[in-house]
């Protein structure tokens, strides 16, 4: 190689390292964690999927986190301290998130991260937080796997045990199907919920028959198909993605297939429901419970309506985003911006107010509420009544 | 500084991923886009027999890489009587076939749901231990590339890059160099899988997919084929591009799309202007 | 057994999506020898320009699909003019070639993803059903059997072309040799680029036919590209009416293939095949 070559390269790698050791050392001023009384805004991490398949999920989230912040702000802050987010992008992925943990932890000296949302970026960012002894409060995780996972972890969303579950027993108990298809993208969230409702499912004395599929695939003309020769008493879609979901209703119509639907919280999208409301009427789904009574439920829907212009998508988790911003403020009022002391405040939550009802959290980091049956009628979601309780722990706002 | 250190361990994985594709790719000639099936075997084997077996860690790099050996074996034996194209395309399609194994095989590899809480031996569980222990197998496995290069089975193998009928006349099986450096390079992909598991401690399917075999080729291309710093120097510069971009502040979601607009322009004017890269000897 | 019906369809309709798909790309391999990949982003144009005229500048449909075809064409002989025809002139090999056509398919894709957002899309608006016809007990849409009838068209038409118009017989020669084409007094160069041009505008076509039947994404070109690479070897690489063979064999095995087995494996069967005539035929079932 010449020597003109040599220089060139050698000189690129000065530059980006430079470059790096720059970024670095402008962002980083405090070192040790604070009390709120420095006049310097008061820096958290939030870790979200702003690009990707869940974007669709993660652009709303920042939204709302930003329209939250406006209002904690607005309120006083912390003590008068302002608090300030920085955004990083977990695009649903395990490595990539935790790269923005471990930028978060490290350049902006966070001590509380509001994230991951989707699991994966969870599990994966845990170890980094934890090592940091930073707190992760995730508002919108679901995976099982993530119960009592790490004292530096809690979340104000539910797990998907009680999706499933409940899915599961208004299937049997109320609807008498006894032989559920279910058509299942592979993805972990999917994936936890039809494990769930199968075990209830299958536990209660029902039968059910799968076909999965990869988040990329376009064409489940075939699956449905198979599916549909099984004559089973209705169809269980445990989706995530939007462009699949699409796909799927569309494929379903094209073959003159309408069968009784069940759908994950999929379906809680609005865009979803107001384009196809005639092939989903009747059609049953879960969502995490919204109140429309509730003030602060209420509050938080027409504040996002004024600001974007829009309904608030994805209403499940826009009220667990939305109080996970007033707890970080309550938390850091009580003891400060500690990561430590913060993860162990999150665990002795109990009976906070929230737009997503009342919280309490339990020692295992878990938010111990649940899910509720919906009933799509009209492109709406609407409460479903007869839902036998067979030994649920949700305490049914109305 | 943590985070320099973060970013070094990302880099000394992605640069072993480097070496041993280089190995196949530019000594052969051959465009073998299955890595990521080799790197996914050594991860997974990592995480499997840590987390329900709870062997230690280099035990379980040990069987990643004795496991990815076989099976690059046997792919290599089918991908061997391919040339040019066609070689690509079958190795596309070993990718996505070991991908569709990761994903569906549920009862061993947890399917979407991925593999968390990976034991990280701790010995390293230090960021800056971690990184020295990456950092001193990438030697290893530099030197070794180097030494294989030099050696002469890595003559012949450059002879069959140039002219494989003029080797074949002299009575050389290329089919046997070929398929022994197509293991070798495999197996050094399940090392840098064994590491990458240990330090995320959670893996799923998503990372060893087609586009992870692109990227890495990507990689050798720019770096320079047939040339081990310049593979090292392309993991460098394709790991630091993002983190780059992460600072230049474009809006976020167009982020992401712009860093694959440049990773395209990049290939296409590389093959433009320079098609034997920063630092190779050889163009494709 | 009632579902059979319903797969034979659902194979026809994959199969006429992968021939249109196959088409083109045949017709650009038998001439310039490289798998030009991409050739899939040129169906995401002409599936993106559909979309970018009717739903945001409210242009009528009947304008909108000739518009988008002619973008996808055009820029498809760009790709060459720019970049493919100075790699040929330097005797690149074909790996170049591929890696270029990599590096030009990803940035066409990023790019288009930041214009029009990686969000899906759909060409036909909400939730109309289109009118579905009964085939023996499985049903098929109005639309799929439009794609079927294009991609029968179209393989007829370039088969007339290529056997009875002196392009037709210029694009052959070019294939068979590009050398002696050349001493021949064949404007190499030329014919190549109008083969991009038709070999484009027909993935084109390809991409909003699958944006009316399945929808849009930034992220289509790859998954169909290669289908419609699988189905072109399968069928004999560079043979015309062996790439629509291919397709159709594609489609059924895949269709069928998930029916004993579960559906998460159906990539893996397209790629399985596919290896499995690289091993025993590679030639393809038709020998060009």
């Amino acid at each position: 190689m010449s020597n003109g070559t040599k220089t060139l390269l050698a000189i690129i790698v000065i530059l980006i390292l430079v470059w790096i050791g720059y970024a670095i050392v402008k962002s980083s001023p405090g070192e040790a964690p604070t009390t709120a009384t420095s006049t310097e805004a008061l820096k958290i991490g939030v870790i979200l999927p702003l690009t990707g398949d869940a974007a669709t999920y993660g652009e709303p989230g920042r939204n709302l986190f930003a329209l939250a912040l406006d209002e904690v702000n607005a309120a006083g802050g912390v003590n008068g301290q302002m608090l300030e987010f920085i955004y990083e992008d977990g695009k649903c992925n395990g490595p990539v998130a935790a790269s923005a943990a471990q930028k978060l932890v490290a350049i902006d000296k966070v001590q509380i991260i509001i994230g991951g949302f989707c699991s994966s970026e969870s599990l994966a960012s845990i170890p980094v937080a934890e090592s940091a002894k930073v707190a992760m409060f995730s508002p919108g995780s679901s995976s099982p796997d993530l119960t009592g996972r790490s004292m530096y972890f809690f979340r104000n969303y539910p797990s998907d045990a009680s999706q499933g579950k409940i899915l599961a027993e208004a299937a049997f108990n109320d609807k008498k199907w006894k032989t559920v298809a279910m058509l299942q993208e592979q993805t972990d969230f999917a994936l936890g919920i039809r494990k769930v409702f199968e075990t209830r499912f299958v536990e209660l004395g029902g039968k059910i028959i799968t076909e999965e599929f990869p988040s990329t695939a376009s064409d489940f003309r075939s699956q449905l198909s198979k599916l549909r020769a099984a004559k089973p008493d209705a169809l269980f879609l445990s989706l995530q993605t939007f462009a699949p979901t699409e796909k799927i209703l569309k494929q379903l119509s094209d073959q003159k297939w309408a069968p009784n639907l069940l759908l994950s919280d999929v379906a809680t999208s609005e865009e979803l429901r107001t384009s196809r409301a005639s092939q989903l009427e009747g059609a049953l789904t879960a969502e995490f419970n919204t109140d429309p009574s509730n003030p602060k439920f209420s509050q938080m829907t027409s504040a996002y309506k004024a600001k974007y212009g829009v309904d608030v998508p994805y209403q499940g988790y826009a009220q667990t985003e939305y109080d996970a911003v007033y707890m970080v403020r309550d938390g850091l009022l009580a003891v400060g911006n500690s990561g430590e002391k913060f993860a162990a405040w999150g665990r002795t939550i109990k009976d906070w107010p929230g737009a997503s009802g009342v919280i309490t959290i339990g020692p295992d980091g878990d938010r111990a509420a649940g899910h509720v049956v919906k009933v799509i009628k009209a492109g709406k979601l609407e409460n479903y009544s007869a839902v036998s309780a067979t030994a649920t722990s949700s305490p049914v706002v109305q | 500084m943590e985070y320099l250190i973060h970013l070094a361990i990302l880099f000394s994985i992605y640069a072993i991923l480097g070496v041993g594709l280089n190995l196949v790719v530019g000594y052969t000639g051959l465009l073998s886009v299955t890595h990521a099936a080799f790197y996914g075997i050594g991860a997974y084997a990592t995480a499997i027999l840590s987390t329900v077996y709870d062997l230690n860690f280099f035990v379980t790099m040990l069987v990643g890489v004795v496991i990815s050996g076989v099976v690059s074996l046997l792919i290599g034996l089918v991908l061997s009587r391919f040339d040019g194209d066609y070689y690509a395309l079958a190795a596309l399609g070993f990718n996505i076939i070991v991908y569709s194994i990761f994903l569906n095989w549920q009862s061993v590899t947890r399917g979407p749901l991925g593999i968390p809480g990976i034991d990280r031996p701790d010995f390293v569980s230090a960021n800056w231990a971690f990184l020295i222990m990456s950092a001193l197998f990438l030697i290893a496995i530099y030197y070794l590339a180097q030494y294989l290069g030099k050696s002469s089975f890595g003559r012949v193998l450059k002879a069959i890059r140039e002219d494989e009928r003029a080797i074949q006349v002299f009575g050389y099986q290329t089919h046997y160099y070929k398929l022994m450096i197509f293991v070798i390079g495999a197996m050094m992909a399940a090392v840098a899988g064994s590491i990458f598991a240990a330090y995320i401690t959670f893996i799923d399917p998503s990372t060893f997919t087609l586009n992870e075999s692109i990227f890495l080729l990507a990689i050798i291309i720019l770096g320079g084929l047939a040339n081990n710093k310049g593979a090292i120097l392309g993991a460098l510069f394709l790991i630091l591009l993002p983190e780059m971009l992460r600072f230049v502040g474009f809006p976020t979601d167009i982020a992401a799309q712009m860093r694959q607009v440049v990773y395209g322009l990049l290939l296409v004017f590389l093959m433009l202007y320079r098609p034997q890269g920063l630092m190779g000897e050889y163009e494709l | 057994m009632s579902i059979i019906p319903q797969l034979i369809v659902n194979s026809i309709i994959a199969g006429a999506i992968y021939t249109l798909v196959a088409l083109g790309f045949n017709l650009i391999y038998s001439t310039t020898k490289f798998f030009n990949l991409a050739h899939g982003a040129m169906a995401v144009v002409g599936g993106y320009v559909v979309f970018s005229l009717t739903r945001q500048l409210d242009f009528s449909l009947w304008l909108s699909i000739p518009v988008a075809i002619l973008v996808a064409g055009v820029i498809g002989v760009l790709s060459d003019l720019l970049l493919f025809r100075k790699l040929r002139e330097r005797k690149a090999s074909s790996m170049i070639l591929l890696v270029a056509s990599l590096g030009l398919f990803t940035a066409i894709q990023a790019m288009i993803a930041i214009l029009f957002t990686s969000q899906f899309q759909t060409l036909t608006t909400g939730a109309s059903i289109s009118t579905v016809y009964d085939v023996f007990g499985g049903a098929i849409t109005q639309t799929q059997v439009v794609i079927l009838a294009t991609g029968l068209l179209i393989m007829a038409g370039i088969g007339l072309m290529l056997k009875y118009t002196k392009l037709g017989k210029a694009i052959q020669a070019v294939g068979d040799d590009e050398e002696v084409a050349k001493i021949v007094g064949i404007d190499t160069n030329k014919v190549i680029a109008i083969v991009f041009f038709i070999g484009s505008a027909i993935a084109g076509v390809a991409g909003l036919l699958v944006g009316f039947d399945t929808g849009l994404e930034p992220t289509m070109g790859l998954a169909l590209l290669l289908k419609g690479i699988v189905a072109a070897i399968v069928g004999g690489v560079g043979s015309l009416y062996g790439g629509v063979l291919g397709a159709f064999l594609l489609g059924f095995v895949e269709n069928f293939g998930i029916w004993h087995l579960s559906g998460e494996w159906k990539d893996a069967i397209a790629f399985v095949l596919l290896i499995l005539f690289l091993i025993f035929r590679p030639q393809g079932i038709v020998k060009k």
